[in-house]
This record gives C-alpha cells, structure tokens and sequence, in this order.
C-alpha cells in the first residue's frame, strides 16, 4: 500500500532512525501482573509524598 | 499558519505501539479511547500510519483511509494533516522488530497548549522534555529500599 503522494519527496520530521525503548519494552513484555511494583509505583507518585533526599 | 496559532499550538508527541506478531487482540477498545481523548479536547489527532515489516525488514505503510472498514475513525482519518513524510516512516521503522506491525500516532497536546503558551510569552524556551517510564521509577524505588537496608 503506497503512502500518499503528499508524503513524497518532503522533509521528514523525525530526523533519526528511532531506536526500541526497551525499559518500555521489558514493562509491556506478557507476563504475570506485577500487582506489588504497580502499588509501590503508585504511592511513590502520589502527590504530598516527597522522596527526594540530599 | 499565523503567528497567534503558532503560539497557541500545543506540543507535539509521537508514539509507535508495535504488535508483534500473532500477539495483537483489536477489541476497539484502542479506539474508544483515543476518541475519548479527541472528544474530550485533550488532544488532536494530527496523523496516524500503520507500519508492518516483514521478517527481511522490508517496510510496508498504510494509511488509516486503507483500511477496509473504519468505523468510528472515520471522523479522525477526515482531519489528518498528513505530517509525516516517507522518510520518517523509515525512521520510525527502524524501532520494529521483524514480523511486528506498528500503529503511529502523531498528536498535539491541546490540554498543554494554554501552559506552553504562557510560558513563551513569559520568556520561556523549551530546553528539555521527556518521558519517565514505570520501571524507571520502579528502578529508583528498589535502589532506594536496597540502600536503606544496607544502611540498618
């Protein structure tokens, strides 16, 4: 299926060849549902709870 | 383009979903839900291919409107502005694994457009943006709980 001619022949916007995010990759990947890391995640970003240290 | 709508345009995301071979399960749930992210005004569609490399890495594209039967896309695939070019597909091919097929989704954050906005009329420039991944934050957590457990 050929793209539009539109696409033809323009400048592209993306610039690089893009390369596969494997962190997201790895979270994505079939597999049993990491219920515990999806709480901790949760509490870590809920807001109020500062976790920064110096 | 004028300079006003220039000003008032939310940024611009990408994104490629690749479903690798034999694992795709299309209820139209996708669907439903990008349209709810339209509908709502969170965001606007600006273009969408679907890319499909065989198992030598030759790359095909389709456009939305190849589809045999649209459906409730029918609405966004009539308001594409057809931003990508044929090199971007080859460039964001090269993220697919042999045998996948990838939808690409371009759209503009409207929900960000009126904070980038008044940033830019305060003097502010775009330096840096990105994406934090789950398991980066996972990543960090479990550093810090092994740190503390070194430390007791």
């Amino acid at each position: 299926m050929p793209l539009r001619p539109a696409r033809i022949g323009r400048v592209g916007v993306i610039g690089h060849p893009v390369a596969k995010t494997a962190v997201v990759a790895k979270a994505v990947t079939p597999g049993p549902a990491p219920i515990a890391k999806t709480a901790v995640v949760a509490a870590a970003v809920t807001p109020g709870r500062r976790r920064r240290r110096i | 383009m004028t300079n006003t709508a220039l000003d008032e345009l939310g940024p611009v995301d990408y994104l490629v979903v690749e479903f690798p071979a034999g694992a795709s399960n299309f209820t139209g749930e996708m669907v439903e839900e990008l349209l709810s992210l339209v509908d709502a005004g969170t965001i606007r569609v600006i273009d969408v291919l679907i890319l499909t490399k065989d198992e030598n890495g030759s790359i095909e594209a389709a456009e939305l409107s190849d589809l045999a039967d649209l459906g409730p896309l029918q609405t966004i695939e009539a308001q594409l502005a057809e931003l990508l070019a044929e090199d971007d597909v080859v460039n964001l091919a090269a993220a697919m694994d042999p045998g996948s097929t990838a939808g690409v989704l371009i759209w503009e954050n409207l929900w960000a457009a009126p904070f980038a906005s008044a940033a830019r009329r305060a003097g502010g420039q775009l330096i840096a943006n990105g994406r934090i991944p789950i398991q980066a934050i996972i990543a960090s957590i479990e550093a810090d709980d092994d740190s503390l457990s070194e430390g007791e």
